[in-house]
This record gives C-alpha cells, sequence and structure tokens, in this order.
C-alpha cells in the first residue's frame, strides 16, 4: 500500500513516514504543494495524507484538481483549522477523512485503515480473542466459557476495543466513537479511564492472561500479547 | 476621531453673524420705512391745516388772502379763480410750482420742479369757485432720511463685526472642554487607561460626552485588565506541562535506562501533551466564544435524555470514588436546546461536583420544569465555596486555593466553558452555597 504524505512542517513529515513505514506501508512524502502535486502525477498512490496550508499551492487547491482528473485516491486532510466550516468545505472539496491538529499517531492509523478498508465490507457479528468471546447479535461476552455480564457503555467499549484489536486505541477515539463528544475541551478522560478499569475486572482480572493493556501517555490496545 | 474645535467655532460663529446680519438689515429696513411714513404723515398734515386755514379765509374774503402774511419762506400757497391767477404766496412764485387749476383726483401729491427740489401739494376748492392749492418743501424731510440712512449703514457693518468677534470668542469659550477632552482623550493609551476625560460641568452636553467617554474608558480598562489577567493565567497553565515535558525529556536522556523505562518516560511526556492539547482546546473554544464563532443550533431536543446520558457517562465515577449519586429526573421534558454545547455545561458541573465531593459523600441531580422554564441542578456535599469566591468561580484560570493539587484542580476552565454554553443556550447559571455544607448549580433553561 502506497502513501503519500504532502506536509511542509518536516518534522511532523518525516515522524509520519517513520511511523507509517514501520507499519509496513509504502510512504513517499512531499514537502511542498509543488512537489507532492509532481508526485501525485507521476505515480500511483493508495491514499494521499493532506495538509491544507501548504507553500506555493495551497493542499485545498491540490485537492480540488485531483478530483478535477477524476482522480479518486482517498484523500485525508490533515489540519490545525478545526472550524466546523473549514471541515464542511475540506470533505465538501473530495476529502475522504478530515483529523485535526495535534492528533494522536493510533488515530491516523486507525482512519488510514478504514479509508483502505472502504468498500463493501462484511458485517462482523462476533469477535474472539485468545479465550474471550463476544457476541453482538446476542450481546454476550464470554471468557472461557462464562458468561460475563456487562451493561450497555461496557459492550460499546469493549467492542470497539476488538473491532480495533491489536491496535492502539487512544482516549480521544473513544471520547469520539463511544461517548460520541463532539468537542475535546470536554473532561471525559476520568470517565473513560474508569469504565476501562471497570472493564479490566470483569475480562481481565480473574484471569492469568491479561488482554486490555494500558499505553501509558497513548492509550490502551486488546491484545494476547503484552505490548 | 478626532474633534477639530476651530472649525465647529468658525461654523457656529459664521452661522451666528449671517443670522444677525440678517436681523439687522430687516430692522434698518423697517425703520427706514417707518420713519418716512410718519416725517410724509407729519407734512400732510400740516398741509391740511394750511388749507383749511386758507379755505375759510377765502370763502369769507377773497382779498384777505393777500394779508395772509408768510410767516415763514416755507408759507407756499396759490389762489386760482377759473383758469385765472387769482393770487400766489411770494415763496409759492420763487419755487417754481405751476398753476394748478383742477384739484384732481389725488388729495396729496409730489410734484418736482425744474430746480429738482421736491414739494408736497394739496389742492381744495372753496364754496365761491376759488381752487387752493397748498405746498411744503419735501427737502428737510429728505434730508432727514439721508441722514438716518447714513447712520444705519455705516452702524450695520460695525455692529456685525463686534458680533462676531464675540461670537468667535464665546464660542471659543464654548467648546473648550471640547480641546481639552481631545487633548486628554490623545495623551490615553493602553498603557494610561486609568486616565479620565476632564468633566467640566456634568449637567452640560460636552460634561455629559465626557462621562460617557469615561464610562466606556472604565469597561475598557476591565476589559484590558481582564485579559492581561486571562494570558498571564494561561501562560502559567501552558508553561506548567511544558516545564515538565522538557524535565522528563532531558532526565531521561541523561540516564542509562532500558526500553520499557525509556517507554514510560515518552509515555509520562505524552500525558503531558495531551494535557496540553486540552487546554488550547479549551482556551480555542473560549475564544471562540467570545467571537461568537461557535456554530451550534438551537432546536427541540430531548432534555430529559440529554442529562440522563450524563448522569449515565459519570454513574461510574461516582461509584468508583464511593459517592451516591441520586436523581430526581422529570421525564420526557423537550426543550430548544443545542444538545452538544448544553452536555458540555452538564458534563463540566458534574465533573466539578464529583471532584470536590469526598467518598462516602453524595451528588443529587434534578431535573424538573417549573413555571420559570426547565432547571436542572447539580447539588454536592463538597467543602461548598466562600461567599468571597461565589461570583469568580466562573472567571477563567480561577481557583480557589492558588494551591489545590494539580490532578483535582484542572485548568480552572471547566466552569467557565459551562456558563458560556449555558447561556448560549438562552438560559443561566446560578450558584447557591454553603460553606462546609456543599453547592448547587442551577441550570435555568427557558421554556
Amino acid at each position: 500500500m502506497k502513501i503519500l504524505i504532502i506536509e511542509d512542517e518536516k518534522k511532523v513529515a518525516l515522524a509520519l513516514k517513520k511511523g507509517l513505514t514501520a507499519e509496513q506501508y509504502d510512504v513517499g512524502a512531499a514537502f511542498s504543494g509543488e512537489d507532492g502535486f509532481y508526485l501525485l502525477n507521476s505515480q500511483k498512490f493508495d491514499l494521499v495524507i493532506l495538509d491544507l496550508m501548504l507553500p506555493k499551492r495551497d493542499g485545498l487547491e491540490i485537492l480540488i484538481t485531483m478530483r478535477q482528473k477524476q482522480d479518486k485516491t482517498p484523500v485525508l486532510i490533515l489540519t490545525a483549522k478545526d472550524r466546523i466550516e473549514d471541515r464542511v468545505i475540506g470533505l465538501d472539496s473530495g476529502a475522504d477523512d478530515y483529523l485535526i491538529k495535534p492528533f494522536a499517531f493510533p488515530e491516523l492509523l486507525a482512519r488510514i485503515r478504514a479509508l483502505l478498508r472502504r468498500g463493501p465490507g462484511s458485517q462482523v457479528t462476533r469477535f474472539k480473542l485468545a479465550d474471550l468471546e463476544m457476541d453482538l447479535v446476542g450481546r454476550t461476552v464470554a471468557r472461557q466459557a462464562g458468561p460475563i455480564p456487562m451493561t450497555g457503555k461496557e459492550f460499546e467499549l469493549l467492542e470497539y476495543l476488538l473491532r480495533n484489536q491489536g491496535q492502539v486505541v487512544t482516549r480521544e477515539m473513544l471520547a469520539k466513537d463511544v461517548w460520541r463528544e463532539t468537542q475535546r475541551a470536554t473532561p471525559l478522560d476520568n470517565v473513560i479511564d474508569v469504565h476501562i478499569t471497570r472493564l479490566r475486572k470483569k475480562i481481565d482480572e480473574p484471569f492469568t492472561v491479561k488482554l486490555l493493556h494500558t499505553i501509558r501517555g497513548v492509550g490502551f490496545i486488546m491484545s494476547e500479547k503484552a505490548p | 476621531m478626532r474633534i477639530r474645535p476651530v472649525s465647529v467655532r468658525l461654523r457656529l460663529t459664521l452661522w451666528y453673524s449671517l443670522v444677525l446680519a440678517l436681523i439687522v438689515v430687516i430692522f434698518s429696513v423697517s425703520i427706514y420705512f417707518f420713519v418716512k411714513g410718519r416725517l410724509f404723515r407729519q407734512m400732510d398734515h400740516q398741509l391740511r391745516r394750511d388749507l383749511a386755514a386758507l379755505t375759510e379765509v377765502v370763502t369769507k374774503e377773497p382779498d384777505e388772502a393777500r394779508e395772509v402774511e408768510p410767516e415763514d419762506s416755507s408759507n407756499l400757497f396759490q389762489v386760482v379763480r377759473g383758469t385765472s391767477l387769482y393770487y400766489q404766496s411770494p415763496s409759492y412764485q420763487k419755487s417754481g410750482l405751476p398753476m394748478i387749476t383742477n384739484p384732481g383726483p389725488d388729495k396729496y401729491r409730489t410734484v418736482r420742479v425744474r430746480s429738482g427740489k421736491a414739494f408736497r401739494l394739496m389742492t381744495g376748492t372753496t364754496a365761491n369757485g376759488f381752487v387752493l392749492t397748498v405746498a411744503e418743501n419735501e427737502g428737510p424731510a429728505w434730508g432727514t432720511l439721508e441722514h438716518l440712512f447714513v447712520i444705519l449703514v455705516s452702524a450695520l457693518p460695525a455692529a456685525l463685526i463686534l458680533a462676531t468677534l464675540g461670537g468667535y470668542l464665546m464660542a471659543g469659550r464654548l467648546l473648550h472642554p471640547v480641546a481639552a477632552m481631545t487633548e486628554q482623550a490623545n495623551k490615553i493609551t493602553a498603557e494610561n487607561l486609568s486616565e479620565r476625560l476632564p468633566v467640566h460641568n456634568p449637567e452640560d452636553e460636552f460634561g455629559q460626552l465626557a462621562l460617557v467617554f469615561n464610562r466606556t474608558l472604565s469597561r475598557l480598562q476591565s476589559a484590558f485588565v481582564r485579559l492581561q489577567r486571562f494570558t498571564a493565567d494561561a501562560s502559567h497553565e501552558l508553561r506548567t506541562p511544558l516545564t515538565a515535558i522538557q524535565s522528563v525529556g532531558e532526565v531521561a536522556l541523561r540516564e542509562d535506562l532500558d526500553a520499557g523505562d525509556y517507554r514510560d518516560r515518552i509515555g509520562s511526556m505524552l500525558e503531558e501533551t495531551a494535557r496540553l492539547t486540552r487546554l488550547v482546546e479549551s482556551l480555542l473554544l473560549l475564544t471562540r466564544a467570545d467571537g461568537g464563532h461557535v456554530s451550534f443550533e438551537l432546536k427541540d431536543s430531548d432534555l430529559t435524555q440529554v442529562v440522563e446520558k450524563v448522569i449515565e457517562d459519570y454513574r461510574v465515577m461516582a461509584e468508583e470514588k464511593d459517592q451516591q449519586l441520586v436523581m430526581d429526573i422529570q421525564k420526557g421534558l423537550r426543550a430548544r436546546i443545542d444538545a452538544d454545547t448544553l452536555r458540555q455545561a452538564l458534563v463540566n458541573i458534574l465533573d466539578n461536583a464529583l471532584k470536590y465531593t469526598p467518598s462516602q459523600g453524595t451528588i443529587a441531580v434534578k431535573l424538573k420544569e417549573n413555571p420559570d422554564g426547565f432547571i436542572v441542578e447539580v447539588t454536592d456535599s463538597g467543602p461548598g465555596i466562600a461567599p468571597e469566591h461565589q461570583e469568580k468561580v466562573f472567571d477563567r484560570f480561577y481557583r480557589i486555593e492558588k494551591d489545590r493539587p494539580q490532578d483535582v484542580g484542572g485548568a480552572g476552565l471547566g466552569l467557565a466553558i459551562a456558563q458560556w454554553a449555558v447561556v448560549a443556550n438562552g438560559g443561566r447559571l446560578e450558584l447557591d452555597s454553603t460553606e462546609n455544607k456543599g453547592s448547587t448549580f442551577r441550570v435555568v433553561l427557558p421554556k
């Protein structure tokens, strides 16, 4: 999978390139709108990560030109402009997703995965991780065949974690996707932490193999191996 | 805006002089015609008396006319019988006036003789068939009028000059406060906002203007002071996590650690970054709220559901802290609100209540409808807020105890955001608090 990063802030661009390369993506980086535009015209990419405020050629301009040329490569906008109007302009111009700076790298990964996965995805109804099983239709959770009772929120939380198993999930992603909080300023971190603690008590505490891990400063991950 | 007293002064003076000139001209013309009328009426009166006397003489004895001795040279008359002259007074003869045989239609006439002199004539008839004419020299009357004319015409400019000068001085005196105000206003900058304009007379228009301006300055000053304090607080709050990031990073680099420890240090730095991000988001939100740039939409929403959802989010928090979270929620209430913003307010209020309530304490949330509107009350059993702090708890970065531990305190923006969010929803946020007993935050939303 080839990803092009068009971002004039070199430090950010190089960090992203490093991070994405580590995730087995084939990454190209351009530090100006001109270079990015040239790369887009000479190579084929599966995804473009585009900064909006670029020297020489504006990100929005690149996006509009791409769409005019019937180039349907998914575009993820990265920007410090976070007003709803800016978001609407970006998405209306043909962007597929939008991430506001500063952002958490795991969230960027999650969104890239979602964009590359797009299309008729199969409807998942069951998750399994080690001996933990979750049935979305019957709304049951069991570990080592023993059923675990859950509250509605815990169920939603576990579903989200399992859907992203093996991947880091940040508190911000949880706030946005599980608690549906639109404002970053709202203090939900404590609420999230408490829910994680309770979930852990139910699915991990009685068992020797721990599945829900905390990554300090970043978020949480569901995996058999400790990270 | 620059006030130009000179120009206003000049304009005032010019208008004043113009009006005055007009009045003086009208006045002079009136006087002239009044005096002229007066003089001619006097002359006509004299003619009538002379004619009456002459008529009496001629009717009795025509020859007596010759005996009417000229009292002075102005005694002008003639007596005509049919078409022939019967008698002419010597001065009449000298004046060069014509012989008049017919009384004519006009009672009084002015006749100008060849020498250029003008005479006023009156002609009458007697019962015994004489035609009598008496005359008066108009010269002296015209002389008086000419005199008057000269006086009026020469007095007009003099009066005007005096009035203009006086007006100019007076306008200057009146406008003096404006000049003083301008000078003072020019000196007021961001550095000396505490200075005020001079108020010469609080009753007059300029005094009023100065008072209004001073009140504006006061508001400006307090806004400026608030802004300065806000900037100072904001930089302090930003500096704290920055310092943590820097020192954790620097110390980690000095030491020789294994990967797990490095990961832990980086994690610690990322935690501070998250705090920094949250702070910047909050500041941005408040700044936008000040400018009215936050987009939201008031629409009919399920208020009960919004409140219940927030409580649901915090129920586990309370349980975890061993606090009682009791609720008394009226079902099925709908209100015109922006659910996201209101939710933000409630989350911040509830978060605050949980933070300050000790374990075993109780937090009660009530939602009800009353004639005032919809009321959401969050009552905690925390330490309460002393009266001197109650107004200020909604200020940005305000903390009751400056040394409150960071993990409890937050940045001190939560209640400021809550208040903005409630007001944006058309409501108000009230606080009742008793020290050592607890606080009640009350959201009142309009129906």
